[in-house]
């Protein structure tokens, strides 16, 4: 019985590596890996229609002669479009389920709106939200 | 159709056989005329094989990938791209993916192989055993005996079928599969630490029940290889268990399997067998459906509510009812209590209905007036088997031809949030192979009434007393698969 139980020790512990690598394994190493790959952006916006939450976030400050990147992220079952047309940032279509990333440097300060620019509901008119540079 | 099985059949009671591939006059029977059904093929008889059967690591690395997968799938639901159904890693991997290898090869192939390593009441089976690896005799949880009235497939009917109420939101709502099957390893670990071994997998999973049931069809099958080393063995460690396997942990008696339907293939018994008596045997399909053991209503109904979930999960998902669609996806309360009224209905009553019509009039056109007609609808509910297996076949072809391409994108982007791990993000979506859909469906359901016909052929031999009165109470079955066929047919490809 004795003789055994380094085995048991060593059979446990790699039962609960295992375990851990399986379970809570996914978890860190998407949470890392999403995090590697937006850790330069200014902004992770998801896009929604306004009955079910509108673009969040809606209100972004950026500093004037910086770098902006960001992403918008379509998660919403119809199409959207993201545009800032004071800057010329137009990202075109967005189907459901896709993202953009887009990369510019506002170079005047000033607050601009940023829009969908699909038609995706009857409250589309709403779905907006202000960029501003200081 | 095989017209070898010329018993002089006198006692209602007595099937013609006990085991498939043997009739009461010792000729051999065989599938559609065909393969004999009393061929198997032992894979365990190749060393390597029985050498991972019989290791503890296995089947318990599959579970772990499993688990692995199963954890990004619940991810998903909760981070992922949470509206959009096709762009989901959850709503893909178990409704596109899963589905089709479960009902296009496990099932039909290796029978409850998904049992063996699914990883859902995993969980709840550590904290019982209070173990990951090895064998133990301590017992976590409090181990009490599952009532036996309810020990048959009732419970697992009527989850299943409540299960199908929300299917319009699981195929396009991440979280909905994500509370789904967070329920299931919740509701698992729970009944895992009130009752003993797999009473959970045995009476209460909805994927259970259908995979028990079609597992009859299955083309293997783990039973004992020389049944008088068993006779002679008194400990019985396949039931009691050993140093080296647990025993049975679904509750049976691996020495004297019969039928596939509630053998979770877990393989405990491979490694608790003393004398290596255990085979892992491929065989004809569908060999179980003549073995009369355990049968009843609640396997009927199985029968019954598979096919009928099958006919609205068309209607709902690929049919041109704009109505129906609505009702499923629950845009009203009221839309939706219609579409699960009518649903419960045709399932639970219609169809059983229709069935029990031509299960009565082949009882009074076989002209056998002492057999009961429980028994004739029992007995011949059997032969839906095949065919239903066949619809639900057809139907996985109906999504995977037009829909398989999206997996491509959420292998390399399981979250919808612009990943490209393996360069595949970007391929848009591309329905393969659409102009083999319906003949693809038409093949697989002809199939199916062929394997049906033989079996319904087969069941009617060992229902009714002689082979002229089976032959005549076949007629009406012979009649209602044929219609059956013809309305999937209709549906599916009219």
């Amino acid at each position: 019985m004795e003789a055994n139980l380094p085995m048991k020790i060593i059979k446990s512990t790699l039962s609960i590596l295992l375990l851990l690598f399986c379970t809570i394994g996914p978890i860190y190493a998407s949470l890392r890996y999403e995090a590697s790959l937006t850790k330069d952006f200014t902004a992770d916006i998801v896009a929604r229609t306004p009955e079910k939450g509108n673009f969040s976030p809606r209100h972004i400050k950026v500093q004037v002669g910086q770098k902006v990147k960001l992403r918008v992220r379509n998660v919403d079952t119809v199409m959207h479009g993201f545009a800032i047309p004071a800057l010329g940032i137009d990202a075109g279509e967005l189907k459901a389920g896709k993202n953009k990333i887009l990369e510019f440097t506002p170079t005047k300060p000033g607050i601009y709106d940023f829009y969908c620019t699909t038609w995706c509901s009857e409250f589309h008119l709403q779905m907006r939200g202000i960029l501003e540079v200081e | 159709m095989s017209n070898e099985n010329n018993n002089n059949q006198t006692d209602n009671d007595q099937p013609c056989c006990d085991q498939a591939g043997c009739n009461q006059s010792g000729s051999r029977q065989k599938l559609l005329g065909i393969i004999p059904l009393d061929w198997r093929f032992d894979l365990a008889s190749i060393p390597l094989i029985r050498w991972i059967l019989k290791q503890r690591w296995f089947p318990l690395c599959f579970i772990f990938m499993n688990m692995f997968l199963f954890m990004l799938i619940l991810m998903s639901g909760v981070i992922g791209g949470f509206s959009s159904g096709n762009y989901s890693f959850g709503i893909m991997m178990v409704w596109i993916l899963w589905w089709v290898v479960l009902m296009m090869i496990l099932v039909p192939v290796f029978s409850r192989t998904w049992c063996m390593v699914c990883p859902l009441p995993s969980f709840g089976e550590w904290l019982q055993r209070i173990k990951i690896f090895g064998v133990g005799k301590k017992v976590g949880g409090l181990n009490l005996k599952w009532p036996k009235k309810l020990s048959n497939m009732w419970i697992m009917n009527i989850l299943f079928l409540m299960t199908t109420y929300f299917s319009g939101f699981f195929t396009v709502r991440p979280l909905a599969t994500f509370f789904m099957l967070g329920s299931l390893i919740v509701l698992g670990i729970v009944f895992m630490m009130i009752f003993e071994k797999r009473t959970f997998c045995l009476y209460v999973c909805p994927v259970s029940g259908f995979q028990g049931l079609y597992s009859n069809l299955g083309m293997s099958e783990i039973r004992v290889k020389d049944p008088k080393i068993c006779e002679k063995h008194k400990k019985k460690t396949c039931v009691t268990g050993n140093k080296n396997g647990y025993g049975c942990p679904w509750m049976l008696e691996p020495h004297s399997f019969k039928k596939n339907t509630y053998c979770g293939m877990c393989l405990e018994c491979f490694k608790s067998c003393p004398f290596d008596n255990m085979a892992f045997n491929l065989r004809p399909p569908a060999t179980d459906l003549l073995v009369d053991e355990k049968r009843g209503l609640d396997e009927a109904w199985k029968c019954f509510i598979m096919l009928a979930i099958a006919v609205m999960f068309y209607v709902a998902m690929m049919g041109p009812w704009g109505t129906i669609k609505n009702w499923v996806r629950g845009e009203t309360f009221i839309g939706w209590f219609k579409f699960i009224s009518l649903h419960t209905f045709f399932a639970l009553v219609v169809i059983p209905g229709i069935f029990g019509i031509f299960a009565w009039l082949s009882k009074v056109v076989s002209g056998e007036k002492d057999i009961r007609l429980k028994k004739v609808f029992v007995n011949l509910s059997y032969s839906l088997v095949p065919m239903g297996l066949a619809a639900w076949i057809a139907f996985s072809f109906g999504f995977l031809l037009p829909n398989g391409s999206y997996l491509l994108h959420i292998f390399s982007d399981p979250f919808a949030r612009g990943w490209d791990l393996f360069g595949t993000a970007g391929i848009p979506w591309t329905p393969f192979g659409t102009v083999w859909l319906v003949p693809l469906q038409f093949f697989t359901l002809l199939g199916g009434y062929l394997v049906s016909v033989d079996y319904g052929y087969k069941l009617c031999l060992q229902t009714f007393a002689d082979t002229a009165t089976a032959k005549r109470g076949f007629i009406p079955l012979l009649v209602l698969l044929t219609l059956v066929t013809i309305a999937f047919g209709w549906l599916y490809g009219g």
